[in-house]
């Protein structure tokens, strides 16, 4: 790679450097040799290297809590699951199923598992592995917390021989098809102990059947992944899978300029303008797949009953939520903060899911308009006082606090405007950035947040986040629950689509429950931002978007981007690595040439010394 | 009777002129000292600047939803410094921040001196093994390292300015302490002292009558010397995230510009100004404190 840079440029003729160099013999040669030995080592691993710039952390590395999207798009890539999504039209295609078929009451599915993947450990994946997963997430609470809402109404799962796993379920459910649980090897994970603990990153490589396998990880520096060769659909092209940490966006954009990382995500609009004018680098602006949101703390609530969390009373009146968000002004936000790299915001589900998005009735909408927010807010009986603060029904002014992601700078970019519009209603908000927003999330110590997901091409997940069930079972644990909703008839209807096989009547029962959690008022969607990411086309040749045509590459919905990968074709890796290998061979032999020289100066010196004497 | 007597002057009235004089003579020594003239200059520049920033800028220029430019526009007759990606101002930020800057770097130092102050003569004055427990846990500050101590702080504490101005002044005192309780042992070790203990004078009459006024002029010097350290933490932590993001100081601009990528994108102008504006400001005191400290101290003064 381009790392040739670092060589200083000692390759002075000896003659010319005699005298200085006889006196620092050995500071000349380390000198020379220690960078030499860098760039060599660098150029060794870099030989095909992916890197991938990162900053989010990662949760767990285990598939039965990860929830974060940096961990599960890891496990994407480490762990087959049972179908996958196509890159061209998100339909589902074959994973570590070939086929499956339902019974004619729907109640029965099975799977025919295929029979050329094997863990990275040599043992086949079999039905077996399958049915074993899906088994401890059935019976064990703790193994459910990441993907619980998949296996909650499976009745039983057997494997009754290796090429065949049959699940019986208690309902119908619409998600058989996009069940996304990583499947684990049982001979490995059935030694685990205690789920809720077991992290998976004690033991490297970590087995798995994926297109890559984990082979190191060291929490936020970097996890590395090398390809398995033996992966059924074809092993991945680069030799070496990096995920590097950069927590900070411009040193992760200077490192993709100076060639150190090939891939950077989450980039900001100017970033973006500037990277878009340099060769060998290609901006890739797509729709994005997530929402980009506010929510409020409808009152943290455990499953069984008890409320916890210290979230301000004022928000749990709707008058109160829906002249927030009547003061929000989504257009200026998307003009402003994203820079036109984003899409306002109208329902939950991104306009990318063509077929499950849905948009506000005229009827229903909360446009911007600061003066039906007042309206709202005096007919409440929210009135200002003297000083033109908003009283509360207490007396005391209205201030609250909004949980910002410190490393996010839309969420600060987003604050200034809310606390500006807020503060014309005459509310005070206080905009609390912190590195890692789980604790006061968990513990429900919040009045309002920014939150966003990713969403899968099956909504079932995301809106699974929004019903009762997963609520924590009591304020001590934690529990799937984006942010405590808790709505009947939101429930209701995620039942019903549950169970919906047909797609269009699916899509209008999805469509009435985002109309339901528009209605509740606990979450304002203000933008869909675009994937805004860039990549060397210096060291990748091609590499797969998700839709094909104008799709994302970080964080797809499969594992596309990273198993599709070529890396260009030895322009600059061949290249640079022969001349390093030149500068190595060049400065190899001078620097001996330099120690042999310099002692021999130094023997000869000591001899006519004592000749002289 | 008329008193022949000319009238003696009132202790008050002495004191007033025992003041003028001294300022007086602090002033004619302080002129000699050219590097603390310029920066005494600067100072009233950048302080006249930031009082009348209210007037010749006004609060507005902090407003995102009344920004009068687009984002990240380069230097123009109308926005001479160019805009952030808010599409503000930046030359009216960088006014506007001067007062959050100064005012956050004044309040740390004060307070970082005020608790050194104390620590330094309770210290030097009790003496003994309590004297030698205080020390020890100043030296403990002492060798902690302020930054990663005082972004430990600012991490636990919510973010506000309040909390700099505590994370800076709690974690730069043992240096103030140390002066001052050397100068408090040096001070005690004068026989009027004595005198003064002779004749009833308690512990806080010695400390604060005594003791006090003659630590003083190092107490001033140090001031002055530790607003810039304090501008500067105050910049850096702002840089580092741990300022309060919404309000408009130097080194949150500085992070400002970083997480607009104004860095990668080539927007100096977005990054230069308030680096070399924080520069400037801890130059001027820091040639104010010196020229402070070298009239004040009579170790350094007499050379000259």
């Amino acid at each position: 790679m381009v790392m040739v840079t670092k060589v200083p440029p000692r390759h002075t003729p000896p003659h010319r450097a005699l005298r200085l160099l006889l006196a620092s013999g050995v500071t000349a040669v380390s000198l020379v040799a220690v960078p030499g030995t860098a760039a060599a080592e660098d150029d060794k691993s870099a030989g095909n290297t992916l890197t991938v710039a990162v900053s989010q952390s990662i949760d767990s590395l285990s598939p039965f809590l990860a929830q974060k999207l940096t961990s599960t798009s890891i496990h994407r890539l480490a762990y087959e699951y049972l179908t996958n999504y196509d890159a061209k039209d998100a339909r589902t295609v074959p994973g570590l199923a070939t086929a499956w078929t339902p019974s004619a009451d729907k109640l029965t599915w099975t799977y025919t598992i295929r029979d050329n993947s094997k863990w990275s450990d040599g043992k086949p994946a079999t039905a077996e592995d399958a049915a074993w997963t899906f088994n401890k997430m059935m019976t064990d609470p703790n193994a459910a917390t990441a993907n619980g809402s998949f296996t909650a109404n499976f009745a039983q799962v057997t494997a009754p021989d290796p090429k065949t796993l049959v699940i019986r379920l208690k309902k119908p459910q619409a998600t058989m098809t996009a069940l996304d649980v990583p499947i684990v090897p049982k001979h490995v994970w059935e030694k685990v102990g205690d789920f809720s603990k077991f992290n998976n990153d004690k033991q490297f490589p970590i087995v798995g059947n994926g297109p890559f396998v984990i082979t190191d990880f060291k929490v936020d520096q970097y996890i590395k992944l090398k390809p398995n060769k033996t992966f059924w659909r074809g092993a991945p092209k680069f030799d070496e899978l990096v995920f590097k940490y950069y927590k900070d966006g411009d040193a992760a954009v200077a490192a993709l300029q100076k060639g150190e990382v090939s891939f950077v995500p989450n980039l900001t609009p100017a970033q973006a303008a500037a990277l878009k004018t340099q060769k060998n680098i290609k901006v890739n602006d797509a729709p994005g797949r997530r929402f980009y949101a506010i929510a409020t703390n409808p009152g943290a609530k455990a499953q069984d009953g008890k409320t916890f969390g210290n979230g301000h009373k004022a928000l749990l009146d709707p008058a109160v939520r829906k002249a927030l968000f009547l003061a929000v002004d989504r257009t200026t936000l998307v003009d402003k903060v994203f820079q036109g790299h984003a899409v306002e915001g109208e329902g939950y589900i991104p306009p990318r899911f063509g077929s499950y998005f849905w948009k506000p009735s005229d009827a229903q909408k909360r446009s911007y308009d600061p003066t039906a927010a007042d309206k709202v807010l005096f007919a409440a009986g929210y009135r200002k006082n003297a000083e033109g603060k908003r009283v509360g029904k207490d007396g005391k002014p209205l201030d609250f606090r909004i949980l910002c992601h410190a490393t996010d700078p839309n969420d600060k970019a987003v604050g200034k405007y809310l606390q500006e519009w807020w503060g014309a209603l005459g509310i005070g908000l206080k905009v609390d950035c912190l590195d890692s927003v789980s604790d006061p999330w968990v513990k429900g110590d919040y009045d309002l947040a920014f939150d966003g997901w990713s969403v899968n091409p099956d909504p079932d997940y995301v809106l699974s986040i929004h019903t009762c069930g997963t609520l924590p079972a009591t304020p001590k644990d934690s529990g799937a629950t984006d942010n405590f909703i808790c709505d009947t008839e939101f429930d209701g209807l995620y039942a019903q689509q549950a169970v919906e096989y047909d797609t269009a009547k699916r899509a209008d029962l999805v469509k009435r429950m985002q109309s339901r959690l528009y209605d509740t008022g606990y979450m304002n969607i203000m933008a869909y931002p675009n994937a805004l990411e860039a990549y060397r086309t210096d060291q990748i040749a091609s590499i797969t978007t998700m839709p094909e045509a104008a799709g994302n590459l970080w964080g797809q919905d499969g594992y596309w981007s990273w198993w599709s990968a070529t890396p260009t074709a030895s322009a600059s890796d061949g290249d640079s690595s022969g001349s390093s290998t030149t500068v190595w061979l060049i400065l190899g032999p001078v620097a001996l040439v330099l120690v042999a020289v310099g002692v021999w100066t130094a023997r000869r010196r000591r001899t006519t010394a004592d000749d002289r004497e | 009777m008329t008193s022949t007597e000319p009238t003696l002057p009132s202790a008050a009235s002495l004191r007033w002129e025992r003041r003028r004089s001294s300022v007086s003579r602090f002033w004619k020594a302080y002129r000699t000292h050219r590097a603390g003239l310029y920066g005494l200059a600067g100072l009233a520049l950048i302080a006249l600047l930031a009082l009348t920033a209210p007037l010749t800028v006004g609060a507005d220029v902090q407003s995102v939803t009344q920004a009068p430019g687009t984002a990240l526009e380069s230097p123009s007759s109308e926005f001479p410094l160019g805009t952030d990606q808010f599409g503000r101002s930046l030359l009216g930020l960088l006014i506007w921040g001067a007062r959050i800057s100064l005012l956050v770097g004044l309040l740390a130092a004060a307070l970082s001196v005020a608790i050194g102050t104390l620590v330094g003569i309770i210290a030097g004055h009790y003496g003994g093994w309590f004297s030698t427990v205080v020390m020890r846990i100043t030296d403990w500050f002492l060798v902690m390292p302020t930054l990663v101590l005082a972004i430990v702080l600012a991490t636990v504490m919510s973010r506000s300015m309040w909390t700099v101005v505590i994370a800076i002044g709690v974690t730069s005192w043992p240096t103030t302490a140390r002066l001052v309780r050397a100068q408090t042992i040096a001070v005690e070790s004068r026989p009027y002292i004595e005198r003064a203990t002779a004749l009833g004078g308690g512990h806080g009459h010695v400390m604060s009558r005594h003791v006090l006024p003659n630590v003083m002029p190092l107490v001033l010097a140090q001031t002055t010397l530790g607003i810039s350290t304090a501008i500067l933490t105050e910049a850096t932590l702002a840089f580092l995230g741990l300022g309060d993001p919404t309000v408009v100081s130097w080194g949150g601009m500085l992070q400002d510009a970083r997480e607009a990528g104004a860095v990668s994108s080539g927007h100096w102008w977005y990054l230069a100004p308030p680096g070399i504006a924080i520069a400037l400001v801890a130059l001027a005191f820091t040639l104010c404190g010196r020229a402070v400290e070298s009239v004040l101290n009579p170790k350094l003064g007499v050379s000259r």
